[in-house]
């Protein structure tokens, strides 16, 4: 595409493209309608500028068509603190009401046995660590402890299940006191042993093994 | 009655963390924002992809919107960077395989029933043109004729996204508008 053919034809192109889209003001158009009689060069342009226009606007027009406007983005999950209030503001009053009862019965439940649990711990715990025990003060509190465990349990009722004890069989205590001789003795018969400190025995045995 | 917001507005509202007003700015400039990167790049595809990535790189650089220009002016300005950008990273596109995408989307289009099948063929012959001709001009040409054919934009307007004068937006859709009446000529030639 050469120069010549871009350049403007005639020096009031700039006017004529003001013309055309219609950004002329109304004395430039009355002046411009006036020029485009004399000026062949301008009402051929004008001419064939609105056919390309028009294949311009088929274009745009078929393009757009298909235009389809794409979602913006939207937060998918609602906190908790939202969904709560969605659900009071759908809900009918009567159901305000009981979730509310339900919601206060529930929270004083709670307080109770929190508080029944502390009373506990703090019973158990009242120890005074500033107290000063003497030896037959231990005594006397092991003694009680003593007596205590060994006081009949009561017995269970029918209904819980009872826990059985297994016993197993004791093993035999061994004797702690020493063979005496004679038994030390008796027992070597048993096994076919000799005493140990007895040389003659021995002596006789080997001259039998000799012979 | 309700006013609307104007868009100046609604970039603070987005400023101060309201989630939902860029949304809003998306959704008044979306659909203008798409002829344009259409008009620039001829494939819806690609037009769609530019869309999305000048309204992605508006809201990254919200932060920097000091509101000397006007909020529409800004986000043309990003999308005709973002279309100037694209047509440099991708080989540009031989007229065959336009003309193949051209026959596949075009069932696509609503065509009048009206329409017999001859004017249907002759209408697509004349977009893909148009198309053509269109593709085929310089950037600093095809973004002036882009805007004022598919967003009809003002001159001023033309020229402030643009940071032009008024009289060289004026020349330059002269020329364009000389350029695409040659090449569509052209064509009527051929057939």
């Amino acid at each position: 595409m050469n120069e010549r053919q871009n350049s403007p034809s005639c020096e009031r192109a700039p006017d004529l493209i003001a013309f055309l889209y219609g950004e002329a003001d109304e004395r430039e158009t009355r002046d411009f309608q006036l020029h485009l009689q004399q000026c062949s060069a301008c009402r051929e342009e004008a001419a064939s500028f609105g056919v390309v226009r028009e294949s311009i606007a088929e274009y745009r027009d078929e393009a757009l068509a298909g235009f389809v406007s794409t979602p913006v983005a939207q937060p998918k999950t609602k906190s908790a603190l939202a969904a709560l209030r969605q659900f009071f503001d759908l809900s009918p009053l009567w159901l305000k009401g009981a979730t509310a009862l339900a919601a206060v019965t529930f929270c004083v439940v709670v307080g109770l046995v929190l508080f029944r649990d502390n009373s506990n711990h703090v019973t158990s715990t009242n120890v005074n660590p500033n107290a000063v025990y003497t030896e037959q003060d231990v005594n006397r509190i092991v003694k009680e402890a003593l007596a205590n465990q060994q006081k009949p349990q009561p017995s269970q009722p029918e209904n819980e299940p009872q826990i059985v004890a297994v016993k197993y069989p004791k093993p035999k205590p061994k004797s702690q006191r020493p063979l005496s001789k004679a038994e030390r003795e008796q027992l070597a018969a048993e096994l076919r042993l000799l005493p140990s400190n007895d040389d003659t025995t021995f002596q006789s045995l080997e001259d039998r093994i000799n012979q | 009655m309700e006013t609307l917001a104007t868009d100046e507005i609604i970039v603070e509202r987005a400023l101060t963390g309201d989630a939902e007003a860029f949304g809003e700015l998306v959704r008044r400039w979306e659909r203008r924002i798409f002829a344009l990167t259409y008009g620039m790049l001829g494939r819806e595809e690609d037009a769609r992809d530019a869309t999305q990535e000048t309204f992605l790189a508006a809201f990254r650089s919200l932060r920097n919107f000091r509101g000397e220009a006007k909020v529409s002016s800004w986000l043309h300005r990003i999308a005709v960077n973002q279309c100037i950008s694209r047509q440099r990273r991708v080989k540009v596109r031989s007229e065959s395989a336009l003309e193949d995408e051209q026959e596949t989307n075009a069932g696509s289009f609503a065509m009048p029933v009206s329409y017999s099948p001859a004017h249907v063929v002759e209408g697509r012959q004349q977009t893909a043109a148009v198309r053509r001709a269109i593709n085929s001009l310089p950037v600093e040409l095809r973004q002036v004729v882009v805007m004022k054919e598919f967003e009809e934009l003002t001159f001023r307007e033309i020229a402030d996204v643009l940071d032009l004068p008024l009289s060289t937006v004026k020349s330059r859709l002269y020329t364009a508008l000389k350029q695409l009446q040659m090449r569509l000529q052209k064509f009527e030639s051929r057939n």
